[in-house]
């Protein structure tokens, strides 16, 4: 199936290769502030991949990923007590590892009670589950999410870290683009529309539905998790604030939707419009900006529910209905 | 194959509009010909900390415009300069503030000024001390901002561990003597690190420490903790909480009827809107004031701490804090450090600024070797509310009225 | 013991206020299945009309508390009706949820914009007055407002039990179709619905503004507070809201109290995830379908 499925979209995995090598060498001719934008881009689409594995082709919107991304930043933060005497790098790469083993174990654990819940009560339980780990975080004292947690430089002193990250998150980003696209062209990927679209009949059927969505819960939230270790680098110092972000929760879900929910594409064109959008909005807006995302989501729910995406593939099928 | 041009045509289309709404923000535009030195930086005008924040961004508004307007601007090694202000609003967000510093030094600003809040100048200071651009905040004193071993990094407070010396020489001079001291803290690293202060000073001088009571960092009720402090009573309760927690603590203080001999919070009285929303209950509430319009402090640009006081209220609407003087101060510590430097370049002016000792009218300015301010010349004297404004009480030299203790109880406050 | 009941006094009063808060929030869900993200932002409107009332025309903020009502149900009315339902109607619920969502920070920013981003308090004279006995002390304006929670919220019952709308209201909520098949406008009991869900809102921030300090960013709380409350105490009923608002509140205390002041709100949300594992539907509502 996989076969069929590189061949069908040939096309795309064409454009994305050369996407990639375009992305590889722009920062040699990018200025520091661009390249820093490029990696909020790739942080943001990295994230949304992440989050439309189990929200775009399962289904199941979940209102608190962010869970995923402090506990990972913290459980890898909080490990390098005991890795101190490592070099930085090889620390960075054991507490990435264990920072998303952790989430994995969470989700694991959490998987089976939390996805009997469909729609909305997903939707709430999982902020909860964020929000208590969010405030557990903060307010116990050997977390050290009040405080925070300093963490080492792991670019090399040569290296403007600025870049170093880029290139750490276009290769997560890319990594996860790649697997999304393993899951979406195999079996599974059509075990999991089966559920989107009605997971009880798909269940008469003989979908393993509680197998797959266990495991696109279970990798949603390890690839969440890797994110928030690399993220947490990139900052240097975390604060439960600053992993435990709701906005973080919300913008998954947002640039799936903007870009088209359920595609691989989706995700990654609402980062980039939204994140480079904001970015200039910052610099002028900054009074409204926030009225201005209100209703650019306003105006994306109602005018184009399904997205950039959805909205091509319509306006295609009208020409087509016209012609013919 | 139609679809694919199209489809190609609407990428490139989409790219090149993409490329230029990024690129639009960074034309150049033709500078002016005045010389200038720029001073950058983010504060939160929105958000949680923007009450403060807004205190401070006027510090540095107001030392800019009166340096510019009223002299004309400055005059460093024989040139003269006017002064320039980029400040942005980073919302109160970390996150935000770290993305427009970074942007504000690749337009080439050479000198930073801080945000408010230890949250946001920690990041913030990380990016600019990478960038080797010297940075002078009011804003963070968190023991971790000057514990990194960044060299240019300047902070007017004490770290926060150290805020509290002048504090607990206050409760010694306190008749009749108190005893016991109970503290609250929120959890976030300004509180904690203040409280700990607090509580490892007020021990080693000799008083008991009844309890401490930690919060999350966002309260909206705090009857639980108003009854243990019913039931286990301190002398004197110490909130080192920041203004909004100070707030509804005082309140739900002042209508559960609970009643401690003094009553010390770290930030909050400080604020003309709190004293105003609390009314004749803010009396007899203690505060760390770091400057005051009666501070006997001169300054080489404005004369004095009055005559600062006089032209601020003459161009603002918002009351003063002392925030605002704290944020002047960074630019005349500045401009002071240039001129010993004799230049304008970052790294001279840092060393400068390592080496400085001058009075400004925020105090006498000196910076310990890792950054903070000095501790006995930059930490606060105590004040309390009196009548609806803020008295110092503490130290001798700078007191303008005498202190009420013990408070009166709530009900009986006029 | 005292240190009990005193907790629980605490509890109950704070109660009072999280069940005001979430009860227009909870006719909502119940009714029209949205989940809406904004109500903490109407909450907040609330509070901003009595504390502009109150400034300009020194108008007591409980006595404010109708205007404040009329002015919320005219804006809900054409906030459902206009924008809600099209939402609903073009795309799925969960997308509504994102609508209201977008709704609330724009309503925000232009709530920071008009009143700065500064905290607000609203303070009449009775606002620190405090009343004792059996040993007991009580904040004389929270008691107030779980008075002022009571009553509204007995009259919201009334209206829902006896009255001709109240009728209409519920039998859309139960079956649309039935009711639409017998003349009912749903859309126009829809809008009616978010209406007086509005302008419940807005008398818990007339109530709200006198207790807490508050400024835009607060809204975010509220509306998760109300989700808490509703999941506690079902969907749908005021009774529910009120249940799930004591709760809510005896567990905030107690978990203070006895646990430590640091975890009343991981308390909060480690109830909610397990309420919804256990009994989706709380502890007054009725089975829905979204869940199993």
């Amino acid at each position: 199936m996989l076969q069929d499925g590189i061949t069908k979209h040939r096309w795309w995995i064409a454009m994305s290769a050369v996407a990639l090598v375009l992305l590889v060498i722009a920062p040699y001719f990018l200025s520091p502030f661009h390249v820093r934008v490029g990696q909020q881009v790739l942080f943001a689409a990295g994230l949304a991949l992440s989050w439309s594995i189990l929200g775009g082709f399962a289904g199941y919107w979940s209102f608190g990923h962010t869970a995923f991304l402090g506990l990972g930043a913290f459980t890898a933060s909080l490990s390098m007590s005991f890795l101190a005497a490592l070099p930085p790098l090889l620390a960075f790469v054991v507490a990435l590892a264990l920072g998303s083993a952790a989430c994995g174990l969470v989700a694991a654990l959490l998987a089976y009670p939390i996805l009997r819940l469909r729609g909305i009560y997903f939707a709430i339980a999982m902020l909860g589950v964020s929000q208590v780990l969010a405030e557990l975080n903060n307010n116990l004292d050997f977390m050290k999410g009040s405080m925070g947690v300093m963490l080492p430089r792991i670019a090399p002193r040569s290296v403007d870290p600025a870049i170093y990250f880029y290139y750490l998150f276009l290769v997560a980003t890319a990594c996860t683009l790649v697997i999304g696209f393993a899951i979406k062209v195999g079996r599974i990927g059509y075990g999991l529309v089966a559920i989107r679209e009605d997971e009880d009949t798909a269940r008469m059927l003989g979908v393993p539905t509680e197998r797959y969505k266990t495991m696109m819960f279970v990798l949603s939230a390890v690839l969440t998790g890797m994110f928030g270790v690399i993220y947490a680098w990139s900052l240097g110092y975390i604060t439960t604030g600053s992993v435990y972000r709701t906005d973080f929760s919300l913008n998954m879900i947002v640039y799936s939707l903007l870009g088209g929910m359920g595609t691989l594409i989706g995700p990654i064109i609402g980062s980039f419009l939204m994140v480079v959008l904001t970015q200039v909005l910052l610099g002028k807006l900054l009074d409204v900006h926030m009225m201005f995302t209100g209703i650019l989501l306003v105006a994306m729910v109602l005018l184009a529910p399904r997205g950039i995406v959805g909205f091509v593939r319509d306006f295609r099928e009208r020409r087509r209905g016209r012609a013919s | 194959m139609p679809t694919i041009d199209r489809r190609r045509f609407m990428e490139t289309v989409g790219s090149a509009a993409a490329a230029t709404a990024v690129g639009a923000p960074f034309v150049r535009r033709a500078d002016a010909q005045a010389k200038k030195i720029i001073f950058g930086g983010s504060v939160p005008a929105s958000g949680r900390a923007a009450e403060t924040g807004l205190n401070v961004q006027n510090g540095y508004l107001t030392a800019v415009k009166y340096i510019n307007e009223v002299l004309g601007g400055v005059e460093i090694a024989g040139e003269k300069y006017q002064l320039e202000l980029r400040l942005v609003d980073d919302a109160s967000d970390p996150a935000r503030a770290t993305t427009l510093v970074q942007r504000l030094i690749d337009e080439g600003v050479d000198f930073f000024l801080g945000s408010f809040g230890s949250n946001i100048v920690l990041p913030t200071a990380a990016i600019t001390e990478r960038a080797e651009k010297p940075m002078v905040q009011s804003g963070g004193g968190s023991d971790q901002i000057f514990t990194q071993g960044y060299k240019y990094m300047f902070g007017m407070f004490p770290r926060a561990s150290r805020q509290f010396i002048s504090s607990v020489a206050f409760f010694k001079t306190i008749q009749p003597s108190p005893k016991t001291i109970s503290v609250i803290m929120t959890n976030d690293a300004f509180s904690k690190t203040n409280a700990e202060g607090a509580i490892k000073d007020s021990k080693a001088a000799g008083f008991e420490i009844l309890e401490s009571y930690q919060l999350p960092e966002q309260i909206t009720d705090v009857s639980s903790v108003l009854a243990s402090i019913r039931a286990k009573t301190p002398d004197i309760l110490i909130c080192t909480t920041h203004d909004v927690n100070s707030l509804l603590i005082s309140r739900q203080m002042a209508s559960s009827n609970t009643n401690v001999s003094l009553l010390y919070q770290t930030l909050g009285p400080q604020l003309a809107t709190y004293r105003e929303t609390l009314g004749k209950f803010a009396n007899a509430i203690a505060v760390q004031m770091y400057w005051d319009p009666r501070s006997p402090y001169k300054d080489p640009y404005f004369g004095t701490a009055a005559s600062f006081f006089e032209y601020y209220k003459a161009n603002n609407q918002r009351p003063i804090a002392y925030h605002t003087a704290g944020g002047a101060a960074c630019i005349v510590t500045y401009l002071e450090a240039m001129k010993a430097a004799k230049s304008v370049k970052p790294a001279a002016v840092r060393d400068a600024l390592a080496k400085i000792d001058v009075d400004t009218v925020y105090g006498r300015v000196k910076f310990t070797p890792e950054g903070d301010g000095d501790p006995l010349l930059l930490g606060p004297a105590i004040g309390q509310v009196q009548k609806g404004i803020v008295e110092l009480i503490f130290p001798e030299a700078a007191k303008t009225g005498a202190l009420i203790y013990p408070s009166p109880k709530w009900n009986e406050k006029v | 013991m005292s240190l009990i009941l005193q907790t629980i006094a605490d509890g109950l009063v704070l109660g009072g206020l999280y069940s005001l808060a979430a009860v227009g929030f909870s006719l909502i869900f119940g009714v029209m299945n949205v989940v809406n993200l904004s109500h903490g932002v109407l909450v907040l409107i609330g509070a901003y009309i009595s504390y502009t009332l109150w400034h300009v025309f020194g108008l007591d903020p409980l006595l404010s508390i109708p205007l404040n009502m009329a002015a919320l149900f005219a804006f809900g009315y054409v906030y459902q009706r206009g924008i809600i339902q099209l939402a609903v109607d073009r795309s799925s619920l969960l997308a509504s949820m994102l609508v209201t969502f977008g709704i609330a920070l724009v309503l925000r920013n232009v709530l920071v914009l008009v009143f700065s981003p500064d905290f607000k308090n609203v303070t009449p004279s009775y606002a620190f007055n405090s009343l004792t006995f059996a040993g007991i002390t009580l904040d004389f304006v929270r008691i107030s407002a779980l008075g002022a929670s009571l009553v509204l919220l007995t009259v919201l019952t009334a209206v829902l039990r006896w009255t001709a709308i109240g009728r209409v209201i519920r039998a859309t909520a139960q079956q649309e179709l039935a009711a639409r098949l017998c003349g009912v406008d749903a859309r126009h009991v829809y809008g009616l619905t978010f209406g007086v869900s509005a302008a419940f809102a807005g008398a818990s921030g007339a109530i709200l503004g006198i207790v807490v300090p508050f400024a835009p960013p607060d809204e975010a709380i509220w509306t998760i507070n109300a989700f808490v409350v509703v999941t506690l105490g079902g969907v749908g009923s005021p009774a529910g809201a009120l249940i799930g608002g004591l709760l809510l509140g005896l567990i905030s205390t107690f978990t203070s109290q006895f646990i430590g002041p640091a975890f009343p709100n991981a308390m909060m949300f480690l109830i909610l995830v397990l309420m919804l594992l256990i009994r989706p539907a709380g502890l007054l509502g009725n089975a829905f379908s979204g869940s199993r």
